[in-house]
């Protein structure tokens, strides 16, 4: 009992068994699946179900008491117990921290339901995490009793299952720190640049298609500064609503001009480029210089594509720029996981600008910038996180470079192909017996993300933790990551799980999709036995089906 | 409930029209509109939901007029604000096109390219990045496109002064963190990516910093943008130190406080802007946050701040201390904790304290240490820190490893081994060059405790060849707004910056030592820029012959350099060179 993090406990299990336990073996070739949009096709809206009013309104009332609650809490905290916060007045003459306007909805709702996140692991996040048990002992404290629990892990973003601590790409990893040392020493500029990083730089380049590319190290800071050498005040860039922060970020550092559509709406992008274009900048009516229309591959939050066959449609009538970000959709997506140009079977020479993250499919961490040589030989000098910030230690890159070929079928022939199968199959699996049991999800089919929909503020901490102790660990996201009715849960599919696995959570979640009631989609979005009818089946009923039916074009 | 509008707008105007004709007896008046007013009222009865909105006006209606009129002029003004939306205002500024001018417009717009196609003005700087084969350490083989290969070279390139690098311990440590974790930490620390090894980097942070807590950022290049807006918005207010990096300026861009500049390290010129600010702020209710940011070894020009002197100007005037220790951690100070362990300053005087793990600590990511309420209030609001996955574990545990290294190995003095070697190597060089660099082309600009040693072209001989003071734009400054227009392409700063690559390349041919130079995006930079400075990287496991070495070939080139570029006609023979570089 202590109220530091102990050491990782010892683990006595054989080499195989924790293997295993990293990533599961594949039983049969029933559960492979290959995904791609098929060519021509228009990619379907995807239909995002309504609750029955009765959930809409339970929470708001929710969110309503809970302010009223904590409001009364932060009157009588203030007087009786003014030590707890200090950190919010005025002290000797010096500012508070933060505003406690600003920090009530963190101090009074988040707080709350604070278990649910953070939870220290350690180990691989690989198909189970293991995490640290520990109690609340006060309302920032926790006690840790040492032990710790392995719980099936549909939280990491681990697409390919490439987060192991054997293989192939962990002895190449521990090779890169014998060969290269752990740490880079200096921006890429000055000495910072090794063999390692030009080959790593041609191997994602060749794996993507295009001619060269630069690898950074860490995904946000990709984002985050890269605008600015693209574009300046008389440039416009027009980005999705629900673009990632980093993006938004990198956007505002940029100085450029920015108009945001509707998200994934084609129609508002088409009009909102064609006025814009015509109005040109604001007040000088001047031409704007470029327009970039900045998307990302898979939306992290809904689940939803791109509808890239539409956008490059766009662009190339109006000669706009395209960035897009494949975050989520790098490795993921694609008969041969090279992304949403692969899925929709579009050269990935059609995208201006490909930025993408090694965090989420390869087990590495880290981004890169992918394109024309001109383009990444003008960002070489230009890019401010390539030139000020450190450049990626070498067992990330050997990382990087050991997966990919994985994927290509360098290294390990077969298991690459498997790893690509298998998340493809998984995804529609669990999407499949999720809708089928009556949960509203969102989502485009093939997205290995799957938000379930939770809507009341209280069933984020309810379905949190009974699915902790049905050692099953999912991430839940609320206001201000959602709009502030729908929190939901957000299950991230992997290679890693098993059939069995994907089983197991889809009868859990259906016992606690009864309890707290949850199954209450309206069959919109498909799962319907009967068309017209909401989608009620028990569970027996859709694991007999589910391995056939998932593998239907449309899921339904 | 537009119809309901209506009806009431129209009541409006009649009830207006009504008062002009009246006799100004106020009960008359009133009497009369009550009545009118109860008439025009049961036309409401008609329209759908009508019956509510007049058993409300009944109500409230109490038999007084004029507090009905004065609650629709509320409703009225009320509905207006709420439909004039934001956009609406620049409403006059939208022209009216048809479609088919639309199409006309769309087809006859010519945009510019992505990205300009790189000249060979800018280009030959492309080719000379040194490529390290294998090993970075203190002597690698490298191999640049414009020299070719080099199979041993001395590296004083490398922001690695310690050589952890090449230290057993943290490559075990690392080995063994990949072993039982794999690479990546594969999410965000808030959703299932923080290890006990993170936290055990958190807790010797802080222990080695005497901090209350630390947090981690997975790159150091972004850790001030985000800790910085984290805490200072519109309305706060920062005094900053004009020679600050680059990662800072945009970090103060994008947190939107109001800036004050004070000059580069001059204690006056911020004690004569913080006292002509205090009787402004002393009046401000309530009191914004308000901050003094500096560097505590400069990046751009290598000198240190002067910490006990900002230290007494902030708790004078209350200001907080924001302090960035990218490149003092690991090097100033006995055993290597930075400025305020170097002047015996505590570090609880310091409220904010970043730094990085990719130099010193031959590892990577950022760090940020100090009190509870500020490290706690960044994990959830810090956008680089939520938004983005966490430090890899290995990179967790080799930071850890290098603290160990070095405060447990000490001597006896308590000075750390390796920190003192550093101190000494650095002042031996400094020394040496200052003594030696005595022909008026180079001079040493950095401190003496700086381990990167800044050698920048000769103020008298800079004149000579007509070189500006300083590069870049002064509008930041002037105007606490950064320029609009980028700062271009300058002929001088290349040719500089050539200069010192061609005193780089001899370096590396005639000694095998590799060099490297201040290397900036001057487009970005929203501050004056200095000149590009020659710079020498100190590193531990470097012999002093090699030092002395470096010494007299610097010498030598330097006289010939300075014979060779006399004027501003040699500069322009550069100029055709450096196109075929």
């Amino acid at each position: 009992m202590s109220y530091k993090i102990p050491n990782a406990p010892v683990d006595t299990r054989s080499p195989e068994e924790l293997a295993e336990r990293e990533y599961g073996r594949l039983k049969s070739d029933d559960y492979l699946y290959v995904s791609r949009h098929p060519v021509g096709e228009p990619l379907p809206t995807p239909v995002d179900d309504e609750p029955p009013y009765i959930i809409y309104i339970s929470t708001y009332i929710s969110y309503l008491i809970l302010i009223i609650i904590g409001h009364i809490r932060d009157f009588f905290g203030k007087i009786f117990k003014p030590q707890d916060y200090e950190d919010l007045v005025e002290k000797n003459g010096y500012a508070p921290w933060y505003d406690g306007f600003e920090s009530f909805y963190v101090r009074r709702l988040k707080l709350r339901i604070d278990d649910c996140f953070a939870r220290p692991i350690h180990g691989v996040p690989g198909r189970f995490v293991k995490c640290f048990d520990r109690f609340r002992s006060s309302n920032l404290r926790y006690t840790y009793t040492g032990t710790s629990t392995e719980c099936l892990n549909l939280s990491s973003y681990n697409y390919l299952g490439f987060a192991q601590s054997q293989g192939v790409c962990t002895s190449t990893a521990l090779k890169c720190v014998d060969d290269y040392g752990t740490s880079a020493c200096s921006p890429r500029a000055h000495c910072g640049t090794t063999d390692l990083h030009r080959e790593c730089e041609r191997v994602v380049a060749e794996y993507l298609n295009q001619d060269d590319s630069i690898v950074i190290s860490q995904g946000y800071g990709t984002n985050a500064n890269l605008f600015a050498s693209l574009v300046d005040p008389e440039c416009l860039i027009i980005s999705d609503e629900l673009n990632h922060a980093s993006i938004r970020f990198g956007i505002r550092l940029s100085g450029a001009s920015v108009k945001v559509f509707k998200h994934n709406d084609m129609n508002d992008l088409n009009k909102l480029i064609r006025n814009s274009i015509a109005q040109g900048q604001p007040r000088t009516h001047r031409s704007w210089k470029k327009i970039i229309i900045a998307v990302e591959g898979l939306y992290s939050m809904e689940g939803n594509m791109v509808n890239l066959p539409e956008i490059v449609r766009l662009k190339e009538k109006y000669r706009c720029y395209l960035f897009v970000d494949e975050a989520h959709s790098i490795g993921a997506l694609g008969p041969e996981g090279r992304g949403v140009c692969d899925y929709f079977s579009i050269p990935h020479s059609k995208i201006d600008v490909l930025m993408g993250t090694f965090t989420k499919s390869f087990g590495a961490t880290g981004g890169y910038i992918s394109g024309k040589q001109e383009l990444i030989d003008a960002l070489r000098i230009n890019y401010i996180t390539n030139i000020y910030g450190e450049s990626v230690p070498p067992p990330i890159l050997g990382q990087i470079i050991s997966s990919l070929n994985v994927l290509t079928g360098k290294l390990n022939k077969g298991e690459g192909v498997e790893r690509l199968k298998r998340i493809a199959f998984n995804s529609r699996y669990l999407r499949l017996g999720l809708k089928r049991l009556g949960f509203i999800v969102y989502g485009s089919d093939d997205s290995p993300v799957i938000p379930l929909l939770l809507f009341l503020p209280a069933k984020m901490p309810a379905v949190s933790r009974l699915l902790y102790d049905c050692n099953i660990a999912v991430v839940v996201v609320g206001y201000p990551a959602t709009p502030l009715s729908s929190s939901r849960v957000r299950l991230c599919v992997s290679s890693a799980l098993t059939k069995e696995d994907l089983d197991y959570v889809l009868t859990k979640f259906s016992e606690i999709g009864d309890l707290t009631y949850l199954k209450f989609s309206s069959g919109i979005a498909g799962g319907s036995k009967i068309p017209g009818e909401p989608p009620r089946w028990s569970i027996e009923e859709v694991l007999e089906h589910n391995t056939e039916d998932c593998k239907k074009p449309k899921l339904t | 409930m537009a119809s309901q509008e209506n009806v009431q707008a129209t009541m409006s105007t009649k009830l207006v029209t009504a008062t002009t004709t009246l006799q100004p007896s106020f009960e008359q008046f009133s009497s009369i509109l009550a009545d009118k007013f109860v008439g025009y009222l049961d036309y409401l009865n008609n329209i759908p939901g009508g019956t509510i909105v007049l058993r409300y006006i009944k109500s409230s209606y109490k038999n007084d007029p004029v507090r009905s009129l004065f609650e629709l002029c509320l409703f009225i003004l009320a509905c207006n604000y709420f439909l004039s939306s934001k956009k609406k205002e620049n409403r006059s500024d939208i022209l009216d096109f048809s479609e088919k001018e639309i199409d006309e417009l769309c087809r006859q717009w010519e945009p510019a390219p992505l990205v300009e196609k790189l000249g060979p003005q800018k280009s030959w700087d492309l080719r000379c990045t040194p490529e390290i084969k294998g090993h970075n350490g203190a002597m690698v083989q490298v191999t640049t496109p414009h020299i070719g290969e080099r199979v041993k070279a001395v590296n004083l390139a490398s922001s690695d002064f310690l050589n952890l690098n090449e230290s057993e311990a943290v490559s075990s440590a690392a080995k063994s963190c990949i072993s039982t974790c794999g690479v990546g930490s594969c999410g965000p620390p808030n959703f299932y990516g923080t290890q006990d090894v993170h936290v055990r980097l958190e807790e010797d942070l802080s222990e080695y910093l005497d901090t209350e807590q630390a947090i981690l950022y997975g790159q150091d290049f972004t850790t001030a943008g985000s800790v910085i807006a984290a805490f200072l918005k519109r309305g706060d207010l920062c005094v900053v130190d004009s020679g600050i990096s680059l990662a800072l300026q945009k970090a103060l861009v994008v947190s939107r406080c109001d800036l004050e500049w004070y000059d580069h390290n001059d204690m006056d010129h911020l004690d004569r802007i913080l006292s002509e600010l205090s009787p402004i702020l002393d009046k401000q209710k309530p009191i914004r946050r308000r901050f003094i940011v500096t560097e505590a070894l400069f990046s751009n020009y290598g000198d240190i701040a002067d910490l006990p002197k900002i230290v007494e100007l902030k708790n004078k005037y209350k200001y907080r201390l924001f302090l960035d220790e990218t490149l003092s951690i690991g090097v100033l100070g006995d055993t290597g904790k930075g400025l305020p362990e170097y002047y015996g300053v505590p570090r609880s005087e310091i409220a904010i304290t970043i730094g990085s793990f990719a130099l010193s600590f031959a590892a990577s990511g950022g760090f940020c240490v100090g009190v509870t309420p500020m490290i706690h209030h960044q994990r959830i609001s810090s956008l680089a820190y939520v938004f983005s996955a966490s430090l890899a574990p290995f990179s967790a545990k080799s930071a850890s490893s290098a603290i160990k290294e070095i405060t447990t190995k000490t001597n006896s003095q308590g000075k750390s081994v390796l920190i003192s070697s550093l101190h000494e190597k650095t002042s031996y060089l400094y020394n040496q060059l200052k003594k030696t660099l005595t022909n008026r082309f180079f001079s040493i600009v950095s401190s003496p405790e700086s381990p990167i040693i800044h050698l920048s072209l000769d103020k008298e001989y800079r004149k000579r060849l007509n070189l500006p003071i300083f590069y870049g734009n002064t509008e930041f400054l002037l105007n606490g707004k950064p320029a609009r227009k980028s700062n271009g392409f300058s002929q001088r700063y290349n040719l500089e910056s050539y200069i010192l690559q061609k005193v780089i390349d001899e370096v590396l041919i005639r000694e095998n030592i590799l060099l490297t130079r201040s290397k900036n995006a001057l487009d970005h930079e929203n501050l004056p820029v200095a000149n590009p400075h020659l710079l020498i990287m100190v590193n531990v496991a470097v012999s002093f012959e090699a030092l002395d070495k470096l010494v007299k070939t610097l010498e030598d080139i330097s006289h010939e350099m300075s014979h060779k570029i006399r004027n501003q006609e040699d500069l322009q023979i550069l100029e055709q060179e450096l196109l075929t570089y």
